[in-house]
């Protein structure tokens, strides 16, 4: 049975060549024009976001005639503060924090959690059928429970940023099960046996040995909850009624008629509402990676 | 990709309480396995939850797709009505038919340029995990965000540069060309997605050994003849799940267009989405849950239909 | 306690009268609500709990589905005069309940330019001919005649359309027996857009040559800065402009005349629609606290001064005349009953009507679109 390490190449076919680092299609010497093809192509990223920082750093004055290129003179956090003030930017901060970090968590959590139960009882129509119940639900669009899912957050009393979470977790609950019981096949039981002999209950067998085993993919899980929760716009536009406890990404819009022609503010409130996912991504991104290598590859 | 039966039988019989020892045959035991309590309480939260969340909502949308309901007060039941009409309206038409024809260019487009890249990036260059890192980067941002600042390039920068050079069509906004609107949706859609089908083609491409390569090499065979018989087939399956999920989510389309033109000029650019979601401040409730029952049963349908054109030729690498 | 009130222009008005008024009793604190979308509400099972909103299709959905309570007992109801409580009736009631209470009546006709006419001479035209030479002498002086704001829907249908077409035809006999005709509206029902609307809307598009050239990238705001300054001689807009065109401070003079649409100077009549009109869903939490904010509201030394600041008339039996210069000129027209709900406001929501009227005015072919409005309707009336 194969372990919790990524598929590794086929050494039959490696024999006597020592093995190489891994190439693709190249070969020996860096690919210079490929190197140069892929750095010009990463301008159509570098360019918006370049955009971006450029005009949140002019005055308001300078921003108004919208010229993209032009370089701020003098450079200005007028932007800033002014789109700190206005969209009240710690009260959205906040309030996208407490809807990711709920989701984050229960994801995880419950994602996790369902997955053993399912890859330990398998045998069970029961379980067996819950997973494919639970995947249907890729292909259950937001649009279409949505007027629905409205409706009875309203009644229960679900209209604000709980709600919010709650509903981020059901929607990924499909791929994240999907992703956890793919690694969980792969986790040898005989571990959790020899536990099970020292007296060790199920429970115990979670916390104490399966729950950090998935750590990788809890990782990946986690970062993908993070972006998918703190990104969103549709979910919290149409279940929160309170625009007092709107997320970041919707108070960009809802400002975007006093925004008007001062880009200054509008670029910088973009830049504050998108720094936070940034700065996540970039410390975590190595798990993204073997997660989806580890967990797509097997599922 | 692993197969459990063996060691399910082993573990089965070894867990199996005093009684069924291993005289017993194997599928007795199973039927008699008893199932520790606590997974029915690991389970149940996500089975509660999906329910209460997806499940119900869906049931109930679906009962109301059959009245004249505008979300509140009084209704009646008009049968099929809703859906008659529906199939009648040519500005539930022109929706589908935006919705369909964008989700298809963008996700050839998308998927395209995401396997470039991935190819690429997986090959020898230098700046490797530097250049990874800046390619994935609008896959981070918020899509609506994304809309907004391209709105503004669009809108401002791009004409600048139309009227420098004479380009008469790109003077004004293609944003605000009924025409035209739709490609700035595409372009915008792409940006941000790309990343996420090129990191799953990353996953897939590394997991092809080098030594395939090598002895394609050995045997003469160009880059693009190896491109063509070695990695295609190995990543097939990789690109099944981006084009079904890819698909499934560009048909889905909200963020960006809200953020690019809010549906206009006029009704050009509206997707499914947004017209079912005017469907509760519309005040056209009983009609848009019918646009969306009927949107969910072509959305499985075109899943379907992908499914059963790859069954079977799919695989997911080495 | 939550009030909604979202017309733009008196929002800081109805503000101070909300602070002042949870600063002069304890029982409830109200809040002012101006943003969050209403038909939403509904569909969430919280509305607000007292509303001062615009009276139009959008809430007789709301009255026609009962969410309404009934206002029918408190006193307020019996002082509106008579001829706006017919103007409550252009919309289907639910169970002759009374669902709202009127507020403010806006008459609205064409604003225009006092000293621009006297300068050139120019008489306030009575009939089409009229009004059509006026144009001409205008353009010739190189004044644009009327100005537009084509890119803002709503400045199509309330002021064009509205003006030229509502003059034209009795739009409640259309509606009502276009709704009777229901399914079977099209080219060869009784009445139809295609059959009754052509007409009205080709003689509408005379105007077109008169209206500034780049009327199609203009919003509601170029509108009133144009007329601040006096460049433009006509507009068609309601008093809500008025007040906006104030905020600019020039020393320009406004005045307003019913737009003429035939032959004979007796058939001009203004446009008028129930702007503000109060309501109480039945969902309402607070029952008492919306109807004591309604009737604080409802005291004439409320009310009067509020119609005088929005230059439109009040509805109560006691209303005074109104005084400003600006729209002075209406009050004979309004106490004669010579007026008319705007058609546009009679076409239901879901029916994109302002995109097809702005298709028409930026050049499409009549014909087709408004055989599409009338397919649209059918299928409306077969579903709902």
């Amino acid at each position: 049975m194969s372990t919790i390490q990524p598929t590794v190449p086929r050494t039959d076919l490696a024999e006597a060549a020592p093995k190489k680092r891994r190439s693709g299609l190249g070969t020996d010497r860096p690919n210079w024009p490929l190197t140069a093809i892929l750095i010009v192509c990463s301008l159509a990223v570098i360019v918006p976001l370049l955009v971006t920082v450029n005009m949140s750093l002019k005055t308001t004055a300078q921003a108004v005639d919208g010229s993209a290129f032009t370089l701020p003179s003098p450079f200005s956090l007028q932007g800033f503060a002014e789109a700190w003030q206005l969209t009240n930017f710690p009260r959205g901060l906040a309030i996208s924090a407490f809807i990711t970090l709920v989701a984050v968590v229960g994801e995880i959590v419950i994602s996790s959690l369902a997955a053993f139960a399912i890859v330990r009882n398998w045998d069970r129509r029961l379980f067996r059928w819950s997973f494919f119940y639970l995947l249907a639900a890729m292909f259950i669009p937001f649009p279409v429970v949505a007027l629905p899912q409205v409706k009875l957050t309203g009644i229960v009393g679900l209209d604000n940023p709980i709600g919010v979470a709650i509903l981020h977790i059901v929607f990924a609950l499909a791929f994240n099960t999907l992703l956890f019981t793919a690694f969980l096949r792969s986790i040898p039981l005989s571990l959790e046996e020899s536990m099970r002999v020292d007296g060790a209950t199920t429970w115990q067998v979670f916390t104490r040995l399966i729950f950090p085993l998935l750590a990788p993919m809890s990782a990946t899980v986690g970062i993908f909850a993070f972006l998918g929760s703190w990104n969103d716009f549709m979910m919290p536009s149409l279940i929160t009624t309170n625009p007092e406890l709107q997320t970041l990404p919707v108070l960009q819009q809802m400002f975007q008629t006093q925004f008007s022609n001062n880009y200054n503010i509008a670029f910088a409130s973009y830049l504050m509402a998108m720094a936070p996912a940034i700065v996540v991504y970039i410390l975590t991104q190595k798990w993204v990676i073997s997660g989806l290598t580890q967990g797509a590859v097997k599922s | 990709m692993s197969v459990q039966t063996s060691t399910a039988g082993r573990r089965r019989e070894s867990r199996a309480p005093a009684t069924a020892r291993s005289a017993a045959p194997a599928s007795a035991a199973r039927r008699r396995r008893r199932v520790d309590p606590i997974y029915y309480a690991f389970l149940f939260p996500a089975l509660a939850v999906f329910t209460l969340a997806i499940t119900l909502p869906a049931v109930i949308g679906f009962f109301y797709s059959f009245t004249n309901s505008v979300g509140f007060g009084d209704f009646e039941f008009i049968g099929l009505r809703n859906y008659i009409a529906l199939f009648r309206d040519p500005n539930i038409l022109q929706a589908y038919l935006f919705t369909l024809g964008f989700a298809l260019v963008t996700v050839i487009l998308a998927n395209v340029l995401a396997f470039a890249l991935a190819v690429a990036l997986t090959s020898r260059i230098r700046f490797r995990t530097t250049l990874r890192t800046i390619f994935v980067i609008p896959m981070v941002i918020s899509g609506i965000i994304i809309a907004f600042v391209f709105k503004f390039l669009f809108a401002n920068s791009l004409p600048a540069a139309g009227q420098a050079l004479g380009i008469g069509v790109l003077s004004e906004s293609i944003l605000a060309n009924e025409n035209l609107a739709w490609i700035g949706i595409v372009i915008v859609t792409a940006w941000s997605t790309i990343p996420g089908a090129m990191l799953i083609y990353i996953a897939g491409l590394v997991t092809i050994p080098d030594e395939l390569y090598e002895a394609a090499a050995i045997d003469g065979a160009s880059g693009w003849q190896r491109l063509q018989r070695i990695t295609l087939p190995m990543v097939s399956g990789f690109i099944l799940i981006n084009t079904i999920l890819g698909f499934k989510g560009y048909l889905n389309a909200y963020d960006v267009i809200v953020g690019l033109t809010d549906g206009g000029p006029g009704t050009a650019t509206t997707s499914i989405a947004m017209s079912i979601f005017k469907g509760f401040t519309g005040g056209d409730y009983g009609y848009q849950m019918a646009n969306a029952a009927v949107f969910f049963v072509i959305t499985v349908i075109l899943a379907g239909i992908q499914l059963r054109l790859t069954a079977g030729k799919a695989s997911f690498g080495a | 306690m939550s009030f909604y009130q979202s017309k733009r222009e008196v929002i800081p008005h109805f503000s101070d009268l909300i602070d002042a008024f949870n600063r002069e009793q304890s029982d409830f604190t109200y809040v002012h609500d101006t943003s969050t979308n209403l038909q939403a509400g509904f569909v969430r099972a919280n509305p607000p709990d007292l509303a001062l909103q615009n009276y139009n299709h959008e809430m007789s959905r709301f009255m026609e589905r009962g969410a309404l309570s009934d206002l029918a007992d408190l006193p307020e109801a019996g002082r509106i005069r008579p001829e706006v409580l017919e103007l409550v009736d252009w919309y289907p009631g639910y169970e002759n309940r009374t669902s709202v209470i009127p507020y403010s009546v806006a008459a609205a006709s064409v604003i225009y330019n006092k000293q621009l006419f006297a300068e050139h001479d120019v008489e306030i035209p009575t009939t089409w001919d009229e009004l059509l030479s006026a144009c001409e002498t205008f353009q010739a002086a190189d004044i644009t005649p009327l100005y537009g704001t084509f890119s803002e829907l709503w400045t199509i249908t309330q002021g064009l359309f509205d003006y030229v077409v509502g003059g034209l035809i009795d739009s409640r006999d259309f509606f009502a027996r276009l709704t009777e005709v229901g399914e079977d509206a099209g080219p060869n029902s009784e009445v139809s857009f295609q059959k009754n609307m052509l007409e009205p809307i080709q003689q509408m598009l005379e105007l077109l040559p008169y209206f500034n050239k780049d009327a199609r990238s203009r919003a509601y705001g170029d509108g009133n800065t144009a007329m601040a300054n006096g460049t433009a001689a006509m507009y068609l807009q309601g008093p809500w402009a008025l007040v906006e065109i104030e905020k600019a401070e020039t020393d320009v003079e406004l005045g307003s005349f019913p737009l003429p649409v035939t032959d004979d100077p007796e058939d001009r009549k203004i446009r008028v629609n129930i702007d503000l009109s109060l309501w109480i869903p039945e969902q309402a939490d607070q029952h008492e606290g919306a109807r004591q904010l309604l009737q604080h509201l409802m005291l004439p030394e409320i009310q009067f001064p509020y119609n005088e600041l929005a230059l439109a008339f009040s509805t109560t039996d006691d209303a005074p005349e109104v005084t400003d210069p600006r729209i002075a000129e209406m009050q004979p027209y309004y106490d004669e009953g010579r007026f008319y709900m705007g058609p546009s406001t009679l076409v239901p929501p879901t029916i994109p009507f302002g995109n097809y009227m702005q298709a028409i005015v930026l050049g499409a072919e009549p014909e087709p679109i408004l055989a599409q409005i009338d397919s649209d309707f059918a299928r409306l009336a077969y579903r709902a």
